[in-house]
């Protein structure tokens, strides 16, 4: 599909609606990693270059990239860019739940690349806080995607508790 | 059956809502049909050769009569007064306005029936036994696992963008009605659990699935699940179509290493979030108990009577019932396979005959089996008489129940974009060959199943006799494959002999059946068993007009 209101330009906004500033910057492979910086490196360069820094770090991770190996290095990153270059390639959303629930990660996980609307609600349910989205109006994008679904089925990385878990609550109740 | 409650109710609701918001936006010009197209597949609807066609989820096949009905109200309200019963027990609507589909929706929702992931690269209906909680050979019910599968699956966070779709079966019997092994993921439910079969398919590159897992209990079904997703959702290819679904991945790394990698996948998960513990299964296994059973006073000696009164209804309860767990009662197939008919189709008239004898003879509930019949589970012997009669007032007492002209085949090129040869019509001429009923009785249990293109939705692998349709230079021809089948013996067919003009491929059947009943030693010996006998080799010649 191509992008809803794909004539709007991309903007930076959390999950909570509001927009945020992107002070990040995402290095080129001839740029030199400066300390403790907000740089985004490439994933292979992270995997290279992580073990010598220090500080916190951005990665950007395309589908193909497994996350588990970045484990060693949870704690040097606090961002992490998931690229989707297409919406129908969903190899992110994995990505993101084994970096909630597997390797306990706690920093900002942004959904950029080819990021719909209509995806949203699946992006928030398994753990991306920040989006790139190109749309007209993002933060009705993000409010009907919070209000879209009270309840879900299954757990994932949100607060959500599944449906199985609330009907036992209404029997104990 | 199951019963929703508020939260299935609400989640229907909500996506509803979502979706005719998308209609409206797409009807407005707000949305272009590529921007709607993705958004309108979540909601199976797909656009045909010539017009929009709705495909709704019959979960695991079981349906009330109450939902019978209503289909017949959409097929005469908004469709051409008929509706289409698929291989994978959904039901397709294929006159329908884009306009209509939320209303049509709404109606759907009284009855707690949607068409959410029907269509896309998600999974699908997860299918099962049409003869669940019924037939005498039956070990356990797949009918509450596959209700938690639903569940599961539904709007899978992860799951609703993998390389390809994604289908589940279950069987719970010593048979396999459900066709486990050719489907991307086959369970079949044992005393010890669930054995997992991987990688089984169809399509233009037919696999059988691989065992990699027994004794998974049922209360991890679904952590083990999401593994399985979870390794194909990463790893599964996403480059060509044709290479995407999950039994390539499994053909590639081989059986035990994907069964490795599940393995450690599985180990990482939190897999007490993720499975429903065992009062949310036995809540939902409360839904399928028996029916109350009637003890009608069956006689014998006056059904006997009937039969030799009437010898096309001792035909159809000789070919149209299947043995039940009680011994007053049988399971019934309605044919949707009238000689001469299309496959699968049933009129709103018929649907609502169906819905009224499922009221009167079957405590409410039918099914809807795989071979796109239409299945009564549960009927007293007594009552068998009257019930046939119902059903041969509307052309639904057709008695070929497995027989030769109970023939699967695909929409092809009459409906479908993507087929090379029309399905339907040579599926009528094959059956209006074989409609002498004493033949058909002879030759007994045959499968033909016909597709109209190598996508193969007319299952032509697993047919006894397998009919695929192609294109040569702007003429449809059809090769013909021997030996399939996708019970718990699952087989590939192979294709044997030179293609067929369509004109030729009723007289090439004939020739080959004929040469079968000389073959086999009994009539018990089926045409399987002699395929598999004497190899496809044996009717190869026959398949060609002698020279």
């Amino acid at each position: 599909m191509s992008q809803l209101n794909s004539s709007a330009t991309p903007t930076l906004i959390a999950k909570d609606g509001t927009r945020i500033l992107d002070g990040w910057a995402l290095l080129n492979d001839e740029d030199v990693v400066g300390a403790d910086g907000p740089y985004v490196l490439g994933f292979e360069r992270a995997l290279t270059e992580l073990p010598g820094l220090n500080g916190k770090y951005g990665v950007r991770v395309n589908p193909g990239d497994d996350i588990r190996a970045l484990a060693p290095y949870m704690e040097k990153i606090a961002l992490v860019e998931v690229n989707f270059p297409g919406y129908r390639d969903g190899r992110g959303y994995s990505t993101a739940r084994i970096l909630r629930s597997d390797l306990n990660y706690q920093g900002e996980i942004r959904a950029v690349g080819d990021v719909l609307r209509d995806q949203l609600f699946l992006m928030l349910r398994c753990g991306f806080n920040e989006f790139v989205l190109k749309d007209a109006d993002p933060e009705g994008a993000i409010k009907a995607a919070t209000d879209r679904f009270e309840n879900a089925y299954q757990s994932a990385a949100d607060a959500r508790q599944p449906i199985w878990a609330l009907r036992q609550k209404l029997t104990e109740a | 059956m199951y019963v929703y409650d508020q939260f299935d109710h609400a989640l229907v609701r909500e996506r509803n809502a979502e979706f005719s918001d998308q209609v409206a936006r797409r009807l407005s010009g707000e949305l272009s049909e590529d921007q709607f197209k993705p958004l309108r597949l979540m909601n199976g609807l797909y656009l045909q050769l010539h017009a929009y066609m709705l495909r709704i989820a019959i979960p695991y096949g079981v349906l009330s009569s109450v939902q019978m009905r209503k289909f017949a109200h959409i097929a005469r309200t908004y469709d051409r007064d008929f509706g289409h019963f698929t291989t994978r027990q959904n039901l397709q609507f294929n006159w329908i306005k884009l306009a209509d589909t939320p209303k049509i929706l709404e109606e759907l929702a009284e009855v707690e029936m949607h068409a959410m992931q029907t269509s896309g690269n998600c999974i699908r209906n997860t299918t099962t036994d049409q003869f669940s909680g019924a037939a005498k050979d039956e070990l356990d019910d797949p009918r509450p696992w596959a209700e938690l599968i639903r569940q599961w699956s539904t709007i899978h966070p992860e799951f609703t963008f993998l390389p390809r779709k994604f289908k589940i079966a279950i069987t719970g019997a010593t048979k396999d009605r459900a066709a486990i092994r050719v489907h991307d993921i086959g369970l079949h439910l044992t005393p010890k659990g669930f054995e997992v079969y991987v990688g089984g398919g169809m399509g233009r590159t037919p696999h059988l699935g691989h065992l990699i897992k027994s004794g998974v209990p049922g209360e991890k079904l679904l952590s083990y699940l999401e593994a399985c997703l979870r390794v194909y959702n990463r790893y599964g290819r996403r480059d060509n179509i044709y290479k995407a679904r999950i039994k390539i991945l499994v053909s590639a790394l081989g059986p035990d290493e994907y069964a490795r990698q599940v393995e450690e996948e599985w180990n990482t998960l939190d897999q007490a979030a993720i499975d429903a513990p065992y009062y949310e299964i036995d809540r939902i296994r409360s839904f399928f108990p028996d029916p109350a059973f009637a003890d009608k006073a069956f006689d014998q000696a006056a059904l006997d009577r009937a039969k030799a009164a009437d010898p096309a209804f001792a035909r159809w309860v000789r070919n149209n019932t299947h043995a039940h767990k009680r011994d007053d009662h049988v399971s019934v197939t309605i044919s949707t396979k009238p000689v001469g008919l299309p496959p699968g189709d049933a009129s709103s008239a018929q649907m609502d005959v169906m819905a009224d004898v499922a009221d009167s003879f079957a405590y409410g509930e039918l099914r809807v089996a795989h071979d796109q019949n239409i299945i009564l589970p549960h009927v007293a012997k007594a009552d068998l008489y009257a019930l046939y009669q119902q059903l041969d007032r509307v052309n639904l007492s057709t008695a070929n129940a497995k027989k030769i002209s109970d023939i699967i085949a695909c929409p092809g090129l009459d409906y479908c974009t993507l087929a090379n040869a029309r399905s339907i019509p040579l599926s009528q001429e094959i059956s209006k060959r074989f409609a002498d009923a004493d033949l058909t009785d002879e030759i007994g249990e045959l499968e033909i199943k016909i597709s109209g293109c190598i996508n193969a939705c007319g299952h032509h692998h697993v047919g006894h006799i397998g009919i695929l349709g192609v294109d040569k230079q702007g003429i449809e021809f059809y090769q013909i494959l021997l030996g399939g089948r996708a019970d718990e013996k699952a087989a590939l067919g192979v294709i044997t002999g030179k293609g067929l003009p369509a004109e030729a491929v009723p007289a090439a059947i004939e020739r080959v059946v004929r040469l079968y009943l000389q073959l086999r030693t009994s009539p018990a010996e089926r045409f399987i068993d002699v395929v598999e006998r004497l190899g496809r080799e044996t009717f190869a010649e026959a398949l060609h007009e002698p020279a």
